[in-house]
């Protein structure tokens, strides 16, 4: 009886039903619906990203988007679940890129907060994440789809799948700058930088482009790059690729490169805050830099088969709050995921998570931000839960970031799949890999 | 009688205290029990006089050593545990070598490259370390019944009486330790090396025991961390969070036992309560990191002289209310 009484066995039934007792003790960094809803009707939605720390450039802005993208939407009234209009609310933990806080915050948005969603970067902070999902069943989006394997069925990779869509960059350049035939290519040594680098050289083998030297891997701790690019240009390659580089790496390196004279051509998958590299080097040497994250006043993005929406207006009022230089990779993203999740929520007339993950995946295909897009990734993940699509390659001209080209990534995935999987097992970044 | 009336009311509060916290705070409970195990360990190195900046990869060491065993092996963790206590110590006691060269400053540089080649090495030898992305899905601590309560591990508060199992044994042995004629003799070798050598104390020998018992207990930490979050990578064990260690340390003060663990316990209620509670959740490190200047200046001395400070006030009065009566 005593031992009965003390049992605190957690079932996700009894841990939804937790949260949503204790739900509204999120202080200040619960962001409030500014419209008032019949009946209060509100539905949380957990932001568990680095918000502080160096890989805040990855967390932070998504916040400041999403921001926009709840008053947008409870300003128009909201989400419909059932015929009943819901208030959005976001109630965000800064998990600091620590597995433990990533724990430690999902059980607050779970069990105290009783969020039905939540948005992470995942990365390192997945895994401290995975066991509070296996017992709750919570769904929850990473921006990194190599968090996923078979046993991960409540976690999606709806917006971005990285680093799958770096090859459209490389695919863009060959097939634009057919006299660029050598590259090089440096990295962190971290689980961003791997699977990256192994997208990249399967890329470039693709493209017939030839590594002048296997990928300089540094360590996540370096500050001084002088060393890292003076080995990089030694052999004067025509390409120099800088992989998924966090912003703090891609800033120095690039103000290396042009001090240390480079005049070929740079490839990277993110330019966050490309507006300070500029000012930084100069405008000539940025002139061309291809990256793949458009700003979204980019006229391009007008296009009928674009589902993100009012992009240009999106843009327009981020810069406005938060600046134009603070514009970064994922300012947009996580107001994607929202999209497909509110679209899935009312179409399954249920906020629960099981309910909205089956209206997603219904038909095996969804409205990506970029376009219509399949369900993909069994080959690489082993589960079909990361939506993949056309992809934009951006080239920054008169120090403006412009789309030059939507390229589709399953297409390139259909010639060149098993180039990808012979990089991926070498770096040891298959999903059955993974220790 | 008195003291031991104490003893029991806090063993009590310490029992009773997940009860009255919330999900995410019993979260942060189990972790803070886990950091009071570092920083207690650390304090007990620092009593010969040595500063390491490798205490943490240490804890590591004794992290990466029982997932892998338990993982790996198939090891029981609690067993596990203890085995990646002891390799913890045993790679203390092989770095030793090197290290006690050295002293001070160059002692301190010294830990800190020695705790980079550990994390490089991680980091470079994915098999069995798991490289960069580091080892997942290590086995957790089996749950059990002992009838009047059932140990569900992946619940905070199970873990929490686990953990404080452990790191209440750790401490007291690490308190008998200090003053035993070991530690008398760690403290001589801090303050008097010299006449300590003169007196015949091999100060190198007490220098490296002192090293390697903190490195077993700091791995034990490490253990109880891999084993209930469930995944450790080289960036858990990085320089900034030997950083935190340093600054609970400092902020704590090194004079007493309980020094650095009040300093773990007021500066993680701060900064992972209070300033997140507060609505600071995104300047956090700066209030943090102003607290932490403010502390420094105005208490040189570290919040145990606060502790310290009022203990003597309160028995200068008992002693003047003593005298009093005695006097009427």
């Amino acid at each position: 009886m005593v031992a009965k009484m003390f049992k605190n066995v957690l079932t996700r039934r009894s841990l939804l039903g937790s949260g949503a007792a204790v739900a509204g003790s999120a202080a200040a960094a619960t962001i409030l619906p500014s419209t008032a809803f019949a009946q209060d009707k509100v539905v949380k939605i957990g932001f568990l990203a680095p918000l502080t720390g160096p890989v805040a450039a990855w967390g932070k802005p998504g916040l400041d988007g999403c921001l926009i993208w709840g008053e947008w939407i409870n300003a128009a009234g909201g989400i419909n679940i059932g015929g009943e209009a819901h208030a959005v609310e976001f109630v965000a933990y800064d998990n600091e890129y620590d597995p433990a806080k990533a724990r430690t915050g999902a059980t607050k948005l779970i069990r105290e907060d009783g969020v039905k969603f939540i948005m992470m970067l995942g990365g390192d902070t997945w895994p401290g994440a995975q066991p509070v999902a296996d017992r709750t069943g919570m769904l929850f989006s990473t921006l990194l789809p190599s968090d996923l394997s078979p046993d991960t069925t409540t976690l999606i990779a709806p917006c971005e799948v990285h680093p799958i869509y770096n090859v459209t960059g490389v695919e863009w350049l060959a097939n634009n700058m057919p006299e660029l035939k050598t590259a090089v290519m440096c990295a962190q040594d971290d689980a961003l930088g791997l699977p990256s680098v192994a997208t990249y050289l399967a890329a470039f083998e693709a493209a017939g482009i030839e590594m002048q030297y296997a990928p300089l891997l540094f360590d996540p701790a370096t500050t001084d790059f002088a060393p890292v690019v003076t080995r990089l240009i030694s052999g004067n390659p025509d390409i120099v690729c800088l992989d998924t580089c966090y912003a703090d790496y891609v800033h120095p390196i690039c103000e290396q490169l042009f001090q240390q004279g480079y005049g070929g051509q740079v490839i990277s998958c993110t330019a966050d805050f490309y507006q300070q590299i500029v000012a930084k080097t100069s405008e000539e040497f940025m002139e061309g830099f291809v990256f793949q994250f458009p700003d979204f006043d980019d006229p391009a993005l007008n296009d009928e088969s674009i589902n993100f929406q009012m992009p240009n207006e999106f843009y327009a009022e981020y810069a406005s709050r938060y600046g134009a230089d603070q514009w970064g990779a994922v300012s947009w993203e996580y107001a994607s995921i929202m999209d497909l999740w509110k679209a899935g929520a009312e179409k399954a007339g249920s906020v629960e998570p099981d309910a909205v993950l089956a209206a997603m995946k219904e038909g095996g295909t969804g409205l990506h931000a970029f376009g219509e897009a399949d369900w993909w990734g069994k080959d690489l993940f082993g589960i079909d839960n990361a939506l993949v699509g056309n992809w934009p390659v951006v080239v920054i001209e008169g120090g403006k970031a412009t789309i030059k080209e939507f390229r589709s990534i399953p297409d390139w995935y259909a010639k060149h799949g098993e180039l990808l999987k012979k990089h991926m097992s070498a770096y040891g970044q298959m999903w059955n890999q993974r220790t | 009688m008195t003291k031991l009336a104490a003893l029991l009311g806090f063993g009590a509060i310490l029992l009773a205290l997940p009860h009255a916290l919330s999900f995410s705070q019993q979260e942060i409970l189990v972790f803070l029990t886990i950091n009071v195990l570092v920083v207690a360990s650390y304090r007990l190195l620092t009593l010969t006089g040595e500063w390491s900046l490798g205490h943490v990869v240490i804890m590591g060491v004794g992290a990466y050593a029982s997932a892998l065993l338990s993982k790996r092996l198939g090891i029981y963790v609690p067993a596990a545990m203890l085995l990646g206590a002891g390799t913890a110590a045993m790679v203390a006691l092989a770095l030793s070598f090197p290290l006690f060269r050295m002293k001070g400053f160059y002692f301190l540089i010294g830990s800190f490259a020695a705790g980079e080649i550990i994390r490089l090495l991680w980091k470079r030898f994915r098999e069995p370390f798991g490289g960069p992305k580091g080892i997942k899905k290590i086995d957790p601590m089996p749950d059990f019944d002992i009838g009047v309560y059932v140990f569900d591990f992946f619940e905070p508060i199970s873990y929490y009486y686990f953990a404080l199992a452990v790191v209440g044994v750790s401490l007291w042995v690490m308190w008998r330790i200090e003053r035993s004629p070991v530690g008398l003799t760690f403290h001589a070798v801090h303050w008097q090396d010299r006449l300590a050598e003169a007196s015949g104390v091999n100060v190198r020998a007490y220098r490296t025991l002192a090293f390697v018992l903190a490195s077993g207990f700091a791995g034990l930490s490490g253990a109880l961390l891999a084993h209930y979050i469930g995944t450790i990578n080289p960036n858990s064990f990085d320089v900034e969070q030997m950083v935190f260690v340093l600054t609970w340390t400092i902020v704590g003060g090194t004079a007493t036992f309980y020094g650095p663990i009040l300093g773990c316990v007021v500066l993680t209620v701060l900064n992972e309560i209070v300033l997140r509670e507060a609505g600071f959740e995104q300047m956090r490190p700066l209030i943090y990191g102003l607290i932490m200047i403010l502390s420094v200046l105005f208490m040189p001395k570290g919040l145990e002289s606060l502790v310290r400070g009022a203990l003597s006030r309160r028995n200068a009065n008992r002693k003047m209310t003593g005298e009093t009566e005695a006097t009427e």
